[in-house]
């Protein structure tokens, strides 16, 4: 058996292209796509917009308005208080000066104090890059959708001379951030959780993931991982596709002709794939966390979990190659046998969102991208990322571990029996 | 030793081997002729038990090697007509997993491949990956990997196809030497009819997947022995020439070579003067005529309507 699998481990070791093939590019696969994505949003020069607020809302008459419309309901002197009291906390135009001030948006937007006429000038003369516009009856208007369920009509609007991407930056971010500020305060309004904090998008640069406690993943971590599972399973292939060559060659038949066991070949395969995708995920990892440093301050108990789930998904790297093998061996045309390896792979790698994100995709598509090795094991990797729950990695190894059972069992009854070609 | 039994295969309806029937003694050397297609690959296939045949068996001592082919594999050495190699791996790599693969013992492996490798002439390039090696040697190593367990009966599916004379050498040098050293029963197929006639004893002749002749050299040259090959040197060729010679009474078979013609003529013919008459009409001079002495590549000839080489 060790003598399988050290020759299949010295040939692959001695193809220098498959080599590069398999630990250089992703490497370089990641490295690119990192510093493409990080790039576009670490340019602070173009992201460095000037902005001026003019405030045409009277916020106190405002308020008043709201008092008078909240008396007109009809309320219960208990109800009338309890709204009235959650409209002083809630000042939508201090919302937006906070919000626009904020840390998370100082580093890119800087808020210039002038008169509207004055900004309009600045603006005309590209001193300034945009103005915020918050409209007469902004408060009244607002508070009234978010805390009586009344149709909104004032909307803040953003002026500008050019269309720039920063501008563009600025539209979503803001807009996005009045979503949110309206739904958080509905859903409090109805008592789900009354203290919820608003989550604030942050330019773009982080994927924000869970408002549950779990931490965000970066892009950098979901190229690692995703890249780092389509590679791997693409191991299982570049194993198998050996046997070709083995087979054409007549290497096949001269080692029946040995009277090793059958299944030696078959476990040799077996084994040589799940050890060759463990080195390749290892060595993609190492080197991108030193060049990149993708996962910051990980504990000892977040790389054995990794390393956990890396090994499960290996064994089902190995249980495909076996399958792969023997279905080589089994059609009498090998070319066959290498279409079925590429579809299922391309198959797995595009279902699995190894290729892209499957969120834009249906919802039908997305839940059979998670049955996939690749889909099941990237998702598993990212919520470790977030989450760090040991009992969450159970379903997916478990679910690994039967894949590569159920592969191995079909491969074994496949194998060409009695040692005969 | 080993037998074959009315041996057959048939792919899709098509009778690739037919009844075959074939026997190697102990330490004897046999040769297997055939043009191309004519089915002595899927007959060794069957032989060395990596094919299931349609009908017929394969026997070792008498005893059937069909179910269980792990007797005959021990003792079997088939060195395959492709090079049936580790590319990527050297010359030692390739024999210590083959050696290993045939579960000789740790101590005597090493021993083993330093000799199979003194025995083909690759000693001092045993590090050297298969890769940079010339189809000769390449081949060289390609016998090696089948010596490795010491195989009782060791056959060769044209070892020599596409190498240099140096290693073409060498290789019926070793065969040789492992037939009358060592005893082993050797089963050699070749395109090349003097390898055959050098190597071995016996010879059997297949064409369309079946043996159409067989025996010693001897008694396979005398089936000619009613007949003569004339060679003869001509100044041109001549189409008109040739078809005169067909025509004339004693002759057998013409075929064109690169020199001139080769007939095939009855016993005792009278065959110069007609030729010389011939000749003087079509003006073409007749440089030479020489009375060959028959080979088997002659008896192939004779007996399939074609050279080996066809």
């Amino acid at each position: 058996m060790g003598a399988f699998i050290k020759k299949d481990l010295l040939v692959f070791w001695r193809d220098r292209k498959e080599i590069l093939m398999a630990l250089l590019l992703p490497i370089l696969i990641i490295v690119i796509l990192n510093f493409a994505f990080s790039g576009l949003f670490k340019d602070e020069k173009a992201m460095q917009i000037d902005i001026s607020v003019v405030q045409e809302d009277d916020v106190k008459k405002g308020m008043e308005q709201f008092a008078a419309a909240v008396e007109a309901k009809g309320l219960s002197s208990e109800e009338k208080s309890a709204v009235l009291a959650e409209a002083d906390k809630l000042d939508p135009v201090q919302l937006i000066h906070d919000f626009l001030n904020s840390s998370d948006l100082k580093e890119w937007v800087t808020v210039k104090d002038f008169s509207e006429k004055e900004a309009a000038e600045q603006v005309k003369n590209g001193e300034l890059d945009a103005i915020i516009k918050i409209p007469e009856g902004f408060t009244f208007e607002s508070l009234s959708h978010v805390l009586l369920g009344e149709t909104s009509q004032g909307s803040v609007t953003i002026l500008a001379e050019e269309e720039s991407a920063g501008v563009s930056t600025l539209q979503e971010v803001v807009h996005s951030f009045i979503n949110t500020v309206n739904t958080q305060f509905a859903l409090g309004s109805k008592g789900v959780q009354a203290t919820a904090e608003p989550i604030l998008p942050k330019g773009g640069k982080e994927v924000v993931e869970g408002n549950d406690g779990a931490d965000a993943y970066t892009i950098s971590q979901y190229f690692t991982i995703a890249i780092g599972t389509l590679f791997a399973l693409f191991m299982a292939q570049t194993v198998s596709l050996k046997t070709m060559t083995e087979k054409r060659e007549q290497v096949f038949n001269r080692i029946l002709l040995t009277n090793s066991h059958p299944l030696s070949f078959l476990i040799g395969k077996t084994v040589s794939a799940f050890i060759l995708s463990i080195l390749q995920f290892a060595i993609t990892l190492t080197v991108v966390q030193l060049l990149l440093n993708v996962f910051p301050d990980k504990s000892f108990t977040f790389w054995a979990g990794l390393m956990v789930v890396l090994i499960a998904f290996a064994l089902t790297v190995g249980g495909l190659s076996a399958l792969f093998t023997a279905l080589t061996l089994h059609l009498s045309d090998t070319n066959a046998a290498s279409g079925i390896s590429t579809l299922v792979i391309m198959g797995f790698g595009v279902l699995g969102g190894s290729f892209f994100p499957l969120e834009g995709l249906p919802e039908p598509i997305q839940k059979i991208g998670e049955w996939t090795p690749n889909g099941l094991t990237q998702t598993a990797l990212i919520e470790w990322v977030q989450y760090s729950h040991f009992n969450d990695l159970l379903f997916p190894i478990s679910f690994l571990m039967g894949v590569f059972i159920i592969c191995f069992a079909i491969s074994v009854s496949i194998f060409p029996k009695r040692g005969r070609s | 030793m080993l037998e074959t039994v009315k041996l057959t295969k048939s792919f899709k309806d098509k009778k690739v081997v037919d009844e075959i029937n074939l026997y190697l003694q102990t330490g004897e050397s046999v040769g297997l002729l055939g043009p191309n297609g004519a089915g002595k690959s899927t007959t060794i296939s069957m032989i060395a038990s990596l094919i299931k045949p349609t009908s017929g068996d394969v026997k070792l001592n008498g005893k059937s090697t069909i179910q269980n082919p792990s007797d005959l594999r021990k003792m079997l050495g088939v060195v395959p007509q492709e090079i049936a190699l580790y590319e990527e791996l050297s010359a030692y790599e390739n024999l210590k997993f083959f050696g290993k693969a045939y579960r000789v013992e740790k101590e005597t492996l090493e021993v083993r491949i330093q000799e199979v490798l003194d025995m083909v002439g690759l000693k001092d390039r045993q590090k050297e990956l298969i890769k940079t090696f010339s189809g000769g040697m390449k081949r060289r190593i390609n016998i090696a990997a089948a010596l490795l367990h010491n195989p009782k009966i060791l056959i060769l599916d044209e070892p020599t196809v596409g190498i240099d004379p140096q290693s073409r050498n060498h290789i019926l040098e070793t065969v040789r030497e492992l037939n009358q050293t060592q005893g082993t029963t050797v089963l050699y197929t070749s395109h090349y009819m003097e390898e055959v006639e050098q190597l071995c004893n016996r010879v059997y002749i297949m064409d369309h997947g079946k043996i159409i002749a067989t025996g010693s050299k001897e008694e396979l040259l005398s089936i000619l022995s009613s007949e003569d090959t004339i060679g003869v040197q001509l100044s041109k060729r001549s189409e008109a020439f040739t078809d005169k010679i067909k025509t004339l009474p004693d002759v057998l078979q013409v075929e064109q070579t690169s020199e001139g013609l080769r007939i095939m003529a009855k016993k005792n013919h009278h065959l110069l003067s007609s030729l010389v008459h011939a000749a003087e009409k079509e003006g073409i001079q007749i440089m030479n005529y020489k009375v060959e002495i028959p080979s088997l590549e002659d008896v192939f000839l004779h007996l399939t309507g074609k050279t080996l080489r066809d």
